[in-house]
């Protein structure tokens, strides 16, 4: 697992060097800013619910474009290669990648700490709901980091591999307005891989080991995938 | 060190190697010589274990790269044809990041870092970013890599390509110099660097071995072998025919002093002979050298499709 952490190192340390991350960070951060400012003075309540569910339906255009860069660049820069001629295993790769994009959301999120501090300032905030709240963003950041890094391994081109890992979770976002277009039955069916159902428990402050097992089982899937993908590139 | 036995590579019904085989023993410079196109790449990716071949052997200091492609990777160093760098990292921080993946700990690392910089002279350049060096320094950077673990072989894909001619002596020069320590199998499409590097070459065209042996071998092999030319005034030229071992004689032009350069299919001892007989003849002689096929007939003539 030595590998892992020395391609999360490497991993923060492009992130560092250059400005996609520090632009996504602004841009989530300004998104934050208003989101809260706009909870807060359309519903007079001293909570986060409002801005905590828009940003998750952010975060799914944000992290796509966070993690797009991470194995296409490799690829086309070459650098693929040197990864895969040491004896490192592409799970290594995919869980430090992973992780790499995972701590720079966490960061923003530490970030948007302040919103709840001004609430305590002049309210009077449930710490409990604000916690799972952001528990329940946690999870959809490494859902979504998984899912934009197996797209990442789909193609070489970076706008690409981003509007993929966006067109990959749309659908898991939309199925809440499903009954809308979907025939009832079908809409039942499908209704539990929605992502909205999933993360509304979270914003009431309860903890459903179901939605945990839904988030886990996103995020696990997509990168088996990736790994698959780089594993894969062997035989072709 | 290095086996290499009925490699065959195909994509799809597109066929990239064909019964490929070769042998490398310890401590040997081997060049894989080829135009672009005849698999040399294939090749070296398939003996990293980058790519799986579609079928064949390849063993790598006795590890069976199917069976064990870790064993097989950390016993070569390989540096790709394009130098597999992040532009936004230091000299520093890419050669400590390749210990790290190699399982080197903290301070392992910072030594074999620092061993690989002064091992290919970038000594003093540890601080500076990878996208900010010329080619010749990045590509220095790229065998930095492939050597810190200390390997003991070294695949290098086409190391000179892209660089002025002052940046290919010196990467020449240091590939000689790492040849000492490690086993070096290095491709090209260029012929001197073979000439310049390679006491033995492996011709690749169209995914087939064409010919493998030391380089005068390669040359005998194909056409006529060599001839002997020479100057002469005063002696006819079809004497020289029936000198013994001389199998004809081609005069050419006479200049304006009346020497005649003729060129004679013999074998190379046959010269003192050819000599006294101008002598005899009374003839003058002003030159008789013995000539082979340069690199370059032996090349076009091993990779011309049959």
């Amino acid at each position: 697992m030595s590998a892992a952490w020395a391609v999360w190192r490497k991993e923060l340390a492009i992130y560092a060097a250059t400005p996609l991350a520090y632009v996504l960070a602004a841009v989530t951060l300004s998104l934050a800013g208003l989101f809260f400012w706009l909870g807060v003075a359309l519903t007079g309540e001293a909570s986060l619910r409002v801005m905590l569910s828009d940003l998750a339906v952010a975060q799914l255009f944000i992290v796509p474009m966070l993690t797009m860069r991470s194995v296409a660049e490799e690829r086309r820069q070459g650098t693929l290669e040197l990864l895969l001629t040491c004896p490192v295993s592409p799970g290594a790769i995919v869980v430090g990648k992973w992780l790499a994009a995972l701590t720079l959301c966490g960061i923003v999120l530490a970030a948007t700490g302040v919103f709840p501090v001004v609430l305590a300032m002049y309210g009077d905030p449930d710490w409990g709901v604000i916690a799972t709240s952001y528990l329940g963003l946690g999870c959809v950041s490494a859902a979504f980091c998984a899912a934009g890094l197996f797209a990442s391994t789909l193609t070489d081109d970076h706008v690409a591999a981003g509007l993929l890992g966006i067109v990959m979770l749309l659908p898991l976002w939309l199925l809440a307005g499903a009954e809308r277009v979907l025939p009832r039955a079908w809409a039942e069916r499908l209704a539990p891989l929605g992502l909205v159902g999933h993360l509304q428990s979270f914003g009431h402050g309860i903890l459903d080991t179901a939605d945990l097992a839904y988030f886990a089982a996103l995020g696990c899937g997509f990168l088996v995938l990736a790994t698959h993908r780089l594993e894969g590139r062997r035989w072709r | 060190m290095v086996e290499v036995r009925a490699l065959c590579k195909s994509w799809g019904p597109r066929p990239a190697l064909r019964d490929v085989g070769f042998a490398i023993g310890s401590g040997e410079i081997v060049g894989i010589l080829g135009p672009n196109g005849a698999g040399k790449t294939t090749t070296m990716r398939i003996l990293t274990g980058y790519l799986a071949a579609t079928s064949g052997e390849v063993r790598v200091a006795g590890h069976d790269v199917l069976d064990d492609p870790d064993a097989v990777k950390r016993h070569v160093g390989y540096l790709p044809e394009t130098p597999p760098l992040y532009p936004e990292l230091t000299v520093g921080q890419s050669l400590r990041f390749v210990a790290e993946l190699r399982g080197y700990d903290r301070r392992a690392r910072v030594l074999a870092a620092g061993t690989a910089m002064e091992r290919v002279g970038l000594g003093g350049w540890e601080d500076r970013r990878v996208g900010t060096l010329s080619k010749g320094y990045r590509q220095r950077v790229g065998i930095a890599q492939a050597i810190l673990h200390a390997p003991p072989v070294l695949i290098l894909d086409e190391p000179t390509s892209g660089l002025d001619p002052a940046q290919v002596g010196e990467i020449r020069a240091l590939i000689r110099a790492l040849a000492g320590s490690h086993t070096v199998l290095l491709s090209t499409h260029v012929l001197a660097e073979v000439e310049a590097m390679c006491p033995r070459a492996v011709v690749l065209a169209a995914g087939r071995v064409r010919a493998d042996g030391p380089l005068d071998a390669l040359r005998a092999a194909t056409g006529d072998g060599g001839w002997v030319e020479a100057e002469v005034r005063g002696v006819a030229p079809r004497v020289l025919g029936e000198v013994p071992g001389v199998a004809w004689v081609e005069p050419g032009e006479a200049d304006a002093d009346g020497w005649i350069p003729l060129r004679m299919k013999a074998a190379d001892p046959a010269r003192p002979s050819i000599a006294a007989a101008v002598q005899v003849a009374g003839g003058q002689l002003r030159a008789l050298r013995w000539c082979l096929p340069s690199l370059q007939d032996t090349f076009l003539s091993l990779t011309r499709d049959p």
